[in-house]
């Protein structure tokens, strides 16, 4: 029984990342249609740009605010001089685009910091603390629960204030909100930096567990996309619960199926996508309003 | 200027393809074993690129997981090898089980629509590397496995390297004829037209979703024959051969190269060759930097990739060269006018041939 709770909260820790990235995904698609496979990327960017500050003897909490802070003007900046030209043509063009940002950014940090693993300190105590018999690291749960905070703050900022609003009325008819004068252009950026900034929140959460590479973030995309596949583009809050769902069901299948084991568990949503898809296509729009109810 | 028009003549184009045909067959004879491997690897990436191109180029679904299809024609080439299999079934089973899981793969994703096909392929890669690594029986573990049978026959007298030169050459020769008449038929302009437009396709008759099933199981045999090849070439293949990064060179060397287009499929081969090579030689910290500038760059100046470089310088030029001629603004509607013809030396004769402004974009 210990182990399994250890093995639920540890997935729910994981899952919450694989949130952060699937969040900051459907925010781009909300805004701009596009899928950003860029995202993961640009959030090892953000987790190097932290590191750096760190190195210049900057206390981490401060460190992590400027980057930050550096990574919301990133993703405007691609927004407006990289995909601007691209969101009203054909999408799949669009994708490639993300896809060349993606190797230019993974370029970019390898050329800098090189493919060796740097070693990121963690913003939370290493300590454990025991919950119903399980050990669970302090840092586990206080990512989680960050996830969840800033999932909350997201969520009121979409619904509770005049930018979500106006942030709302571009995804939904670009025309339209241009011609009740909205600026549409700059709202777009605010959009990709919001991303980029959820993005940057992720790396440097996960940096300390999988220490810092420029591929780091590689294996949290294609889960993160997962779970946005299962939990719908539309549906935020889809998303975060099959992201948490994901993590905690590898985690478990990973620990009790031995012949899946921790090598192949990336194997797990993917498998479960294809077995929904072929059975049922139509199960994972089933599943997404069960999930709004 | 007028040589793009002198190479669309019949006669002229047979004699060019006979040309390169004979130089093609000559060329591993005459040129160094270095030389001959890189143009073995080109070919065996043009085979990738261009299996790739038919579900990418020609029907619109950005696919991920093609190099997934290449290390697993590789696997199944060795496997084949190594237990006495007859070369042609050898063959035939690595573009037959690609094809299969392609199949299976295709029916669950293309039910998808957009860029789900995108976001479900990538994981292809991811999960092949450590099933590759798992499954050690059949492919050898993390150490891979090796496989040796395109040594040249002692009766033919060749080098290795020129005997494989012409092992690749026959199956790269024919899949491109193969590619060459499948888009420009029937199946070719379904795929064009859901690229186009889905509904619209729909509404013709064709089925939107087995023509992507289709298109991307063909490009799953493709990607097959690739591995194929890529054993016949390299003799060794292991789980890093269907990294993930390997799988964005692929789409990137496609782009690159020129999509919906034949002849960048060949381009896009040479390409993921040789930019490599050649930021290997400088620092291979740059390889994945330069590879992700060059794609952008291209989808910015030249969307149509290098392919459409010649096009686009031409109407470049004559841009300028009729900025030029103001004075005489009707040549911009009416045909070539006859000053512009005169310094051409084997000026075209008169026929219902194109003229230069006629076949521009």
């Amino acid at each position: 029984m210990g182990t399994f709770i250890q093995l639920v909260v540890d997935g729910l820790a994981t899952g919450s990342i694989y949130a952060a990235l699937a969040l900051a995904i459907v925010l781009v698609n909300q805004a701009t249609g596009l899928i950003n496979f860029a995202q993961g990327g640009m959030a090892v960017l953000s987790a190097y740009i932290a590191y750096v500050f760190v190195q210049l003897g900057l206390p981490l909490l401060l460190a992590i605010i400027i980057s930050v802070v550096l990574s919301f003007l990133f993703g405007a900046l691609v927004e407006r001089f990289l995909l601007r030209r691209f969101e009203r043509g054909d999408p799949d063009t669009a994708v490639v685009v993300t896809i060349g940002l993606l190797t230019l950014v993974t370029g970019i940090s390898a050329v800098l910091w090189g493919y060796n693993n740097l070693a990121f300190p963690s913003l939370f105590p290493l300590t454990s603390v025991e919950i119903l018999g399980a050990v669970v690291s302090v840092r586990s749960l206080a990512t989680a629960v960050t996830i969840v905070v800033i999932m909350v703050v997201l969520q009121l900022l979409f619904l509770r204030t005049k930018l979500g609003l106006a942030l709302r009325a571009v995804a939904d008819n670009p025309a339209s909100a241009a011609f009740s004068g909205l600026p549409v252009g700059r709202l777009l950026m605010v959009g990709w930096g919001l991303a980029a900034t959820l993005g940057a929140i992720a790396g440097v959460l996960v940096a300390p567990q999988l220490t810092l590479t420029p591929g780091m973030l590689d294996t949290a995309l294609v889960y993160a996309l997962a779970a946005v596949i299962l939990g719908g583009l539309s549906s935020p809050i889809g998303c975060v619960v099959a992201a948490s769902a994901i993590g905690v069901l590898e985690n478990l299948v990973a620990v009790y199926i031995p012949l899946i084991g921790h090598d192949l568990k990336i194997a797990v949503p993917f498998a479960l996508i294809f077995v929904i898809l072929i059975i049922r296509p139509q199960g994972l729009f089933g599943r997404k309003v069960v999930v709004r109810v | 200027m007028s040589t793009a028009a002198t190479v669309r003549r019949p006669r002229v184009r047979m004699i060019l393809t006979a040309v390169l045909a004979v130089a093609l067959i000559a060329a591993p004879l005459a040129l160094p074993a270095f030389a001959n491997q890189t143009l073995i690897r080109i070919g065996v990436y043009a085979v990738a690129v261009l299996g790739l191109n038919i579900v990418m180029g020609y029907t619109g679904q950005v696919n991920l997981g093609q190099i997934f299809f290449v290390g697993l024609g590789a696997y199944v080439t060795a496997y084949g090898v190594n237990h006495g299999w007859n070369i042609l079934l050898v063959f035939f089973a690595a573009c037959a089980v690609a094809g299969l899981v392609g199949l299976l793969v295709a029916l669950a994703a293309a039910r998808l629509g957009g860029l789900a096909i995108a976001m479900v392929t990538i994981a292809l890669p991811i999960v092949g590397v450590p099933l590759a690594k798992r499954l050690s029986d059949f492919t050898g573990g993390s150490q891979g496995t090796s496989a040796r049978f395109t040594d040249a026959p002692d009766w033919s007298g060749l080098d290795n390297d020129q005997w494989q030169f012409y092992i690749v050459l026959v199956v790269s020769a024919a899949a491109f004829l193969l590619a060459r008449s499948l888009v420009r038929g029937k199946y070719g302009r379904a795929f064009a037209a859901v690229r186009e437009n889905e509904a619209v396709a729909a509404s013709m008759g064709i089925s939107p979703y087995r023509t992507k099933v289709l298109a991307f199981t063909i490009a799953s045999i493709f990607g097959g024959a690739s591995g194929f090849l890529y054993l016949a070439a390299v003799q060794y293949t292991s789980p890093e051969t269907l990294s993930f990064g390997h799988s964005i060179s692929l789409l990137a060397a496609m782009v690159i190269g020129g999509a919906g287009s034949i002849a960048g499929s060949l381009l896009g081969g040479a390409y993921y060759v040789f930019v490599p090579q050649l930021t290997n030689a400088i620092d291979p910290n740059l390889t994945t930097v330069s590879q992700g500038a060059i794609l952008l760059a291209v989808l910015f100046l030249l969307p149509g990739g290098l392919v459409s470089l010649p096009r686009v310088v031409r109407r470049l030029t004559r841009r300028s060269a009729t900025r030029r001629s103001t004075a005489r603004p009707a040549a911009e509607t009416s045909q070539q006018t006859p000053p512009a013809q005169h310094p051409v030396p084997d000026a075209a004769p008169e026929g219902p041939e194109q003229t230069e402004r006629q076949d521009g974009p």
